[in-house]
């Protein structure tokens, strides 16, 4: 059996043995083990592309290229790093008795199913492949976030199934239509659907029927990337899942819409020019970070600043496949690859922070949080410098090359907009951060619970290590999997 | 005679759209959806036997199955066990909603006229009554309170994307269309399943009271 259906069953199997009744031991070990091995045979698949071939499995329904191959590799090693860190989070809920069996079999056996779904996204080439796969990550997790089973979280659950299954509702009328577009030049069959079959056809392909698809299909996968306007669901649903799950919603399930996004606007430019949907990308990129400037600045909630910020993170990554030039796509996908390395600690840090002073608002937990819980906010402190692009972190550069690509381009008014836009987030994010870290210690009744280097602490800090690493050196082949997805991007392979 | 079946059948599932409006007991909004659901089934076959195209028999079994039958019954032993049958206070009263609703139908209508004309001449009013019902399944999900008739709104929706799917392009491959009933039927399962946890918590199952995240 090939490389690539391993990848997909090992995640698979490890949610069956999590989700089953058995001995703790043996679900933790499924849990860390599986995603570790899962990420192996991402890599391994990744380095099979990098020698030449082409992974492929069902007649080409599954077909790993140079874009596959990267979200690939991002989603197998978000999923190791959440894991371990998953682990430890239940063990310390276990420890204060707020875990029932039902809730275990949940988290051990939805997250690898989550993330089997997640890489099924990456790896699909076929259209209504990729909705199905993208269906089954938004029913993999509704669960997770409605972990806690309390009256916000399963607010944030119900907001996610249904704003999540109209947008979806969205795409596959979006895949309906594209379909539709080529009635005529796609043949019978299920290779019909195939992406790579559409690319062939492009330029016969129906052009009304086309662009009533592409904007279905857009706004329909944008929902789940989570651009503005159909970003409402993010903060509740990221405030309410453990951090766990959010860590892969917002690393990996952010990552999968946009390479939904990807392979729609690819279609879009070929049959129609570039212009179409790179306005739409660059419309909803450019409307996602303005969105998320108030509402990081006044924001009350750790972990809803998070999602503020991913929503800002996905308009800089469309903004960048809007522009459209080879260095902005570059940009952009190396902006992904930064952020899928450095969200990880934001999360975990900010995780821990919770878990610690039991909430996540800044109130609770208080000014001067450096002095009581010195790990987790000291590495909340390094995520947010990571984040908001300050040198000489990655995602400044890749910013910064988004920029210089902008600037270049025609779109000196978008560019502009965007740089004043992140020059306020930037304040606004060390706003937040002097008044929770620094400051005077209030005096409180319940003082948080001390710091532990448990197994969530070790991942957190191992995060942390791997994201300022990643700043000063990033793994060859990886460079490698970036450019060859910038080729797919640009049509020049 | 295909012809007519077709159009009549497609203006069937216009009409239990605009009932499922006009309804406030949840029963017979299930109803209408089983009914519409059947129709669906019915387009599927006609389409099946005008064009020669086996596979669709298959779709249609599996619409009447699952849609027709299977949903409506889950979703009824899901009200019943939480017995509450009325939407009490739509957020629109009805008449403005169905007036609302045929002004949907025009825009639904209107795009429809840029499509492909088919060569049965009847894609043109197919996606036109799909289109519409989409936008009414939309106006359903953000005018009404019940988790249940949220449910409904979107199955609606769904039914519309199928019969766009049968109008434009006679079916989508068939392990596709697998695929996508499998999930339906899954999320089906969750949604019922968050009902109950939503009634369980709430003791109600208005999803106006969901409105703590703020910010």
């Amino acid at each position: 059996m090939s490389l690539l259906l391993w990848t997909l069953l090992v995640p698979l199997a490890a949610a069956v043995i999590g989700g089953l009744p058995g001995p703790r031991k043996l679900k933790e070990l499924a849990l860390v083990g599986g995603l570790w091995s899962t990420f192996a045979l991402c890599a391994a698949t990744a380095a099979q592309f990098l020698r030449g071939e082409t992974p492929a499995a069902f007649g080409d329904a599954l077909r790993v290229d140079g874009l596959s191959a990267l979200i690939l590799v991002l989603s197998g090693f978000v999923g190791a790093l959440a894991g371990p860190y998953g682990v430890g989070y239940l063990r310390r809920n276990e420890a204060k008795g707020r875990v029932t069996e039902r809730m275990s079999r949940e988290f051990y056996g939805l997250l690898p199913a989550y993330v089997f779904a997640l890489l099924l996204v990456s790896v699909s080439n076929n259209l209504g492949l990729l909705w199905i796969a993208v269906e089954l990550t938004t029913l993999a997790s509704v669960f997770l976030v409605a972990f806690h089973n309390g009256d916000t979280s399963l607010e944030a659950a119900w907001k996610f199934l249904v704003l999540g299954s109209l947008g979806l509702g969205f795409a596959l009328l979006g895949t309906v239509l594209l379909f539709a577009a080529g009635q005529n030049v796609l043949g019978e069959g299920s290779s019909a659907l195939h992406w790579t079959r559409f690319m062939e056809v492009a330029r016969e392909l129906h052009p009304f029927t086309l662009r009533l698809g592409v904007v279905f299909a857009l706004i329909g996968y944008g929902t789940k990337a989570g651009l503005a306007p159909m970003h409402t669901w993010k903060p509740d649903v990221y405030r309410e899942a453990p951090s766990t799950a959010g860590v892969l919603m917002a690393v990996g399930m952010m990552n999968g819409a946009v390479y939904c996004l990807l392979r729609i606007h690819l279609i879009s430019k070929a049959a129609l020019g570039p212009d179409f949907s790179s306005g739409l990308l660059l419309a909803l990129g450019l409307l996602s970070v303005l969105v998320a400037m108030p509402f990081i600045l006044i924001q009350w909630n750790l972990k809803r600043l998070l999602a503020y910020s991913s929503i800002e993170h996905v308009g800089i990554m469309a903004i960048g496949l809007g522009l459209g030039a080879e260095a902005a796509v570059f940009g952009a996908l190396l902006h992904m690859t930064y952020h899928s390395i450095a969200k990880p600690v934001a999360f975990f840090s900010v995780g821990t922070l919770a878990q610690l002073h039991r909430s996540s608002n800044v109130d609770d937990i208080g000014s001067g949080s450096l002095g009581r819980t010195p790990v987790a906010s000291a590495l909340f402190c390094l995520a947010v410098l990571i984040m908001t692009g300050s040198p000489p972190f990655g995602l400044f550069f890749s910013e910064m090359m988004i920029l210089k690509a902008g600037f270049f381009g025609p779109h000196l008014v978008v560019t502009s907009i965007f740089l004043a836009a992140l020059v306020v987030l930037f304040c606004g994010f060390f706003y937040q951060v002097g008044r929770l870290v620094f400051g005077p210690q209030p005096v409180r009744e319940q003082p948080p619970e001390p710091e532990q280097l448990d197994l969530s602490t070790m991942t957190m800090l191992a995060a942390a290590v791997i994201a300022v690493a990643s700043a000063f050196y990033l793994p060859e082949p990886l460079l490698a999997l970036i450019h060859a997805a910038v080729a797919v991007v640009q049509g020049s392979v | 005679m295909t012809r007519d079946i077709l159009i009549l059948c497609s203006a069937g599932m216009l009409v239990t759209a605009f009932l499922m409006v006009g309804q406030k007991a949840l029963f017979t909004a299930i109803r209408l959806y089983g009914v519409q659901s059947l129709l669906l089934g019915i387009v599927a076959v006609a389409m099946g036997v005008a064009e020669g195209r086996p596979h669709l028999f298959v779709t249609a079994a599996l619409t009447v199955g699952l849609k027709a039958f299977l949903i409506p019954w889950f979703l009824m032993r899901v009200i019943d066990r939480i017995g509450i049958y009325r939407e009490i206070q739509p957020f629109l009263n009805v008449p403005s909603s169905l007036l609302a609703c045929l002004g949907l139908t025009v825009v639904g209508y209107r795009v429809s006229t840029g499509l492909p004309e088919g060569t049965r001449g009847v894609t043109h009013h197919v996606i036109g009554v799909a289109l519409s019902m989409l936008l009414i399944g939309l106006f359903l999900m953000v005018t009404r309170k019940k988790a249940v008739t949220q449910i409904l709104a979107l199955l609606t929706v769904e039914n519309a994307v199928f019969l766009v799917a049968l109008g434009a392009t006679s079916g989508m491959p068939l392990i596709v269309e697998l695929g996508i009933s499998f999930d339906v039927i899954l999320a089906v399962l969750i949604l019922g399943v968050m009902v109950h946890r939503i009634v369980e918590r709430f003791e109600s199952m208005d999803v106006s009271r969901l409105s703590k995240l703020k910010g």
